[in-house]
């Protein structure tokens, strides 16, 4: 019975030094990946890179002016489409349809357009503006953009606006005042910086989103603000960069995907403290 | 090793200090204290309880009577900010500074929770688990253990022919005494039971009072309830405790008709908690 | 807690037809951004029509890929994508199951939120950059790994044909690998909040009984999770199977089966995240909106699926609750 015992003992002790093990190794990976874009990248930032346009293939020199401002361009656009769909429609779901059967089909289908696949949202994209229109757009990039961004604000600004105690809604009712304006006025007031991490946390998302931009959006070496035309991007160049065998080129590509990994880092963080600062008050 | 083997030996060889008049001591809590954090719940308590009798805490919640229980089978340790300072001595060993795995401590220390805690898995296997973790057996064997530990539990009629079924389709009287046969299963000796029956309906409480009687012929049983007529039901000795400290202890009869100390009358009366 | 709102709006008569106005209008952009899944479907039916209505249910099975002769089947990508994915979860499954034991039941307080915010981190990271570092700093390290595995795995009878192949890092495996760290985050965020969820009673009750931690974890945490974990781990599948640049990245974009997943492969995104803007004919482009609208009917059925598990956990805590 003793080395039944010992038996298990081992078991336990084997099996939980797997699991530190499993978080070492989980960890290590980040700090890797980490690790060299900073080794990389940040060693090649310069002021270059901000002042001039993507070079051509085989030519010294340039930046990604262009890129950063296309990605710039883009992330605004799905912003401007994307931030205010989603967070009306998160206002129903939390509003006006949160014990009802409709409203937890929509919620369940949100759920899922959120995980689906951004290369088939590319696609989706690329099938209804791309196809009738007969060109690349820089607007395409951006509506396929505001589609990933949505289903993630409806459903931050479904969970923040429910988390809203009720007390505070009869309070307002009790006053008197129509329900458009206790939402508007009162929970989305009260609910706002939960609201507002949902779209930071959005704007992280899609501004590494590489996939649906291939069809729509597609790149451009020159400087271009043209929302009609194709437009350069951030991440459709460091794919085309470093895919390429020039090494400028990929100390180029690291540099951009040093940029984008701060961004998107900072935007986490900014969401966190804004979540952290949002607690107590809930 | 004989049929029914133990993990260890009871006390017979140890030394075995007499309580006045009360027979052996099992359990002999020696100037216990313990904290959660940096706050200061058990104030050096003694307390010595009395083998195969049933010992009940009382107190108004907060008093400390579940943390003194949980420190019995050092429950607490799974909580990196608990920590308890003192002798806790079974049959001779103190259990705090055992070096032996708690595994092995808690395996004669049975417990059962407030609410009916049914594992995730089949009747028979909520009380096959806990067996097989100390014993290699065959299925038969188990079966027998099975039947004999739902027996004693005064389960068996019940639940005889759905065995398979998941211990949550019980209701939650079946449930606790499931618990219960699940802490007998293992063989322990003492049995420490965390307000048994405060999420039960009357009758289901009446049937897990009964078998606490039925318990107390093989069993060190230790109950803390808020019920102050179940401890006086079904207890032999009574600890009242207030504010982390033991205020009065005895046998139960005398705690409830005549008290020594303002505050368990007061208490006892109604008075407060 | 979860409050909701009343139910409906009180109806002060005046202002009726603005409230009413403001429900509708929310109701509706909300049905929208429901309906642009069916949109998505009908869409890429559509474009894909050409390609279906020449090949029929022969798409699926066929491994022709040949934009010259203008023939297609999308067999190839679909076992690539599988593949790749399962590879992925083989390795996500236990290192997501190990980091949630190790953050519910195993690390000091101070510890937990640090190692999940790390975590959580890797799943930030856009894929872009996970395909570019897998090509340039893990491909090239895990091509000096490649050869003992030749030798070693691939001498394994049976199975021992799946690791034979040149030493070039990129290819099937490393793909499979890249996936599963990417994946990770997203299970073990789902593992580590349903065991967290298991009340706290049930775990005591097998401790109070000796068992171990593990045991605990195997016995107790794990039955009672059982249908989120296991949404979990669909939740990871549909992340996988709709993976695009990394996979492009590192998979080798090699158009034809292997029996090696040493060799380089390709799936159905990194198919048509590479050729997309060359297919010059309209049949080729179909085929590859056909590609997509595959990969789309698959990962709904997986997330659908996943979501449903996880749906189960919820109304559970919301009778205990």
């Amino acid at each position: 019975m003793i080395s039944r015992y010992r038996r298990r003992r081992l078991l336990n002790a084997f099996n939980l030094t797997m699991a530190v093990l499993a978080t070492v190794f989980g960890v290590f990976w980040l700090v890797w990946i980490l690790w060299t874009t900073i080794r990389f990248g940040a060693g090649a930032v310069n002021a270059a890179l901000f002042t001039q346009d993507t070079p051509a293939p085989g030519a010294s020199g340039g930046g990604l002016r262009n890129a950063f401002v296309g990605s710039l361009i883009l992330l605004g656009m799905a912003v401007a489409i994307g931030a205010p769909v989603g967070v009306l429609a998160g206002t129903w779901l939390a509003e006006f349809a949160a014990r009802r059967r409709l409203g937890a089909v929509v919620r369940f289908l949100n759920d899922i357009l959120l995980s689906a696949p951004s290369i088939v949202i590319g696609l989706f994209a690329y099938a209804i503006i791309v196809d009738p229109s007969g060109r690349f757009s820089a607007y395409s990039g951006g509506v396929a953009l505001a589609l990933i961004l949505i289903p993630v604000v409806v459903r931050t600004t479904d969970e923040m606006l429910r988390l809203v105690p009720g007390s505070l809604r009869e309070a307002a009712i009790a006053l008197g005042t129509p329900y458009w304006k206790l939402v508007t006025r009162i929970t989305w007031k009260a609910a706002a910086s939960g609201i507002l991490t949902g779209i930071l946390l959005g704007i992280a998302r899609i501004s590494g989103e590489t996939a649906p931009l291939l069809f729509t959006a597609l790149n451009n070496q020159y400087w271009s603000t043209d929302l009609g035309h194709p437009i350069a991007n951030l991440p459709v160049v460091i794919f085309q960069f470093a895919m390429s065998p020039y090494s400028n080129w990929q100390s180029m590509a690291w540099a951009g995907a040093f940029i984008a990994v701060a961004f998107i880092l900072l935007l986490n963080l900014a969401a966190r403290m804004l979540l952290g600062r949002r607690r107590p008050r809930a | 090793m004989s049929a029914t083997p133990r993990i260890h030996t009871r006390s017979e060889s140890s030394e075995t200090v007499a309580v006045s008049g009360i027979g052996a001591v099992k359990v002999d809590v020696r100037a216990l204290n313990f904290y959660y954090g940096r706050f200061h719940a058990l104030k050096n308590v003694s307390i010595e309880i009395p083998e195969r009798q049933v010992t009940a805490f009382i107190g108004p919640s907060g008093c400390g009577k579940s943390t003194l229980l949980r420190t019995f089978n050092r429950m607490f340790e799974i909580y990196p900010d608990q920590r308890a300072e003192g002798q806790i001595v079974v049959d001779g060993e103190d259990i705090l500074k055992s070096r032996r795995d708690v595994a092995l401590i808690r395996a004669r220390i049975g417990m059962v929770f407030q609410k009916p805690t049914p594992f995730p898995m089949s009747i028979h296997e909520n009380i096959a688990f806990g067996i097989r973790l100390y014993e290699k057996l065959s299925k038969a064997e188990i079966a027998v253990r099975v039947e004999s530990a739902l027996t004693r539990a005064a389960l068996w009629d019940e639940v005889k022919d759905k065995l398979q079924q998941t211990g949550t389709s019980l209701s939650g009287g079946q449930q606790q005494r499931l618990c219960i046969a699940r802490a007998v299963a293992i063989r322990p000796e003492i049995i420490l039971l965390d307000e048994p029956c405060s999420a039960l309906d009357p009758i289901s409480t009446a049937k897990v009072e009964e078998l606490i009687e039925e318990l107390k012929n093989d069993y060190t049983v230790v109950i803390v309830t808020h019920n102050m007529q179940q401890a006086a039901r079904v207890s032999d000795r009574t600890a009242f405790m207030y504010m982390g400290e033991l205020v009065e202890y005895g046998p139960t009869e005398g705690i409830f008709t005549k008290p020594s100390k303002k505050q368990t009358e007061d208490y006892i009366t109604g008075r407060f908690g | 807690m979860k409050v909701t709102a009343p139910r409906s709006a009180p109806a002060g008569a005046s202002r009726l037809s603005l409230d009413v106005l403001f429900r509708k209008f929310t109701g509706a952009i909300a049905l929208l951004v429901t309906l642009s899944l069916a949109g998505i479907l009908i869409a890429l039916t559509r474009e894909s029509w050409p390609a279906l209505h020449r090949f029929g249910w022969h798409f699926l099975i066929s491994t022709a890929w040949d934009p010259v002769s203008d023939d297609y089947g999308a067999l190839v990508f679909i076992v690539g994508t599988v593949v790749s994915s399962v590879i992925a979860l083989l390795l996500a499954i236990p290192v997501s199951f190990g980091i949630a034991l190790f953050i519910s039941e195993m690390a000091p307080r101070w510890l937990r939120e640090p190692v999940s915010a790390a975590v959580e981190l890797l799943a930030a990271i856009p894929s872009i950059i996970y395909g570019m570092w897998g090509l340039l700093v893990f491909a090239p390290w895990f091509g000096n790994l490649e050869p003992w595995i030749n030798d070693h795995l691939g001498a394994i009878p049976w199975i021992g044909a799946l690791f034979q192949g040149p030493p070039m890092g990129i290819g099937m495996l490393a793909a499979g690998i890249v996936l599963g760290v990417m994946i990770i985050p997203f299970i073990a965020a789902i593992m580590r909040d349903v065991f967290l969820v298991t009340p706290q009673a049930l775990k005591e009750s097998a401790y109070a009984m000796g068992a171990t931690t593990w045991e605990v974890a195997r016995y107790v945490i794990l039955p009672y999770t059982r249908t989120a974990v296991t949404g979990g781990i669909f939740l990871g599948l549909g992340r996988a199977l709709g993976e695009t640049m990394a996979v492009t990245f590192i998979i080798g974009n090699a158009n034809n089966l292997s029996a090696s997943l040493l060799m380089p492969g390709s799936s159905i995104a990194s198919v048509i995240a590479n050729e997309f803007t060359e297919a010059t004919t309209h049949l080729y482009k179909s085929a590859l909106l056909a590609l997509g609208l595959i990969l789309f009917v698959i990962t709904f059925a997986v997330l659908v699926l996943a979501k449903l598990l996880l749906l189960r956990l919820d109304r559970m805590e919301g009778r205990r609750a």
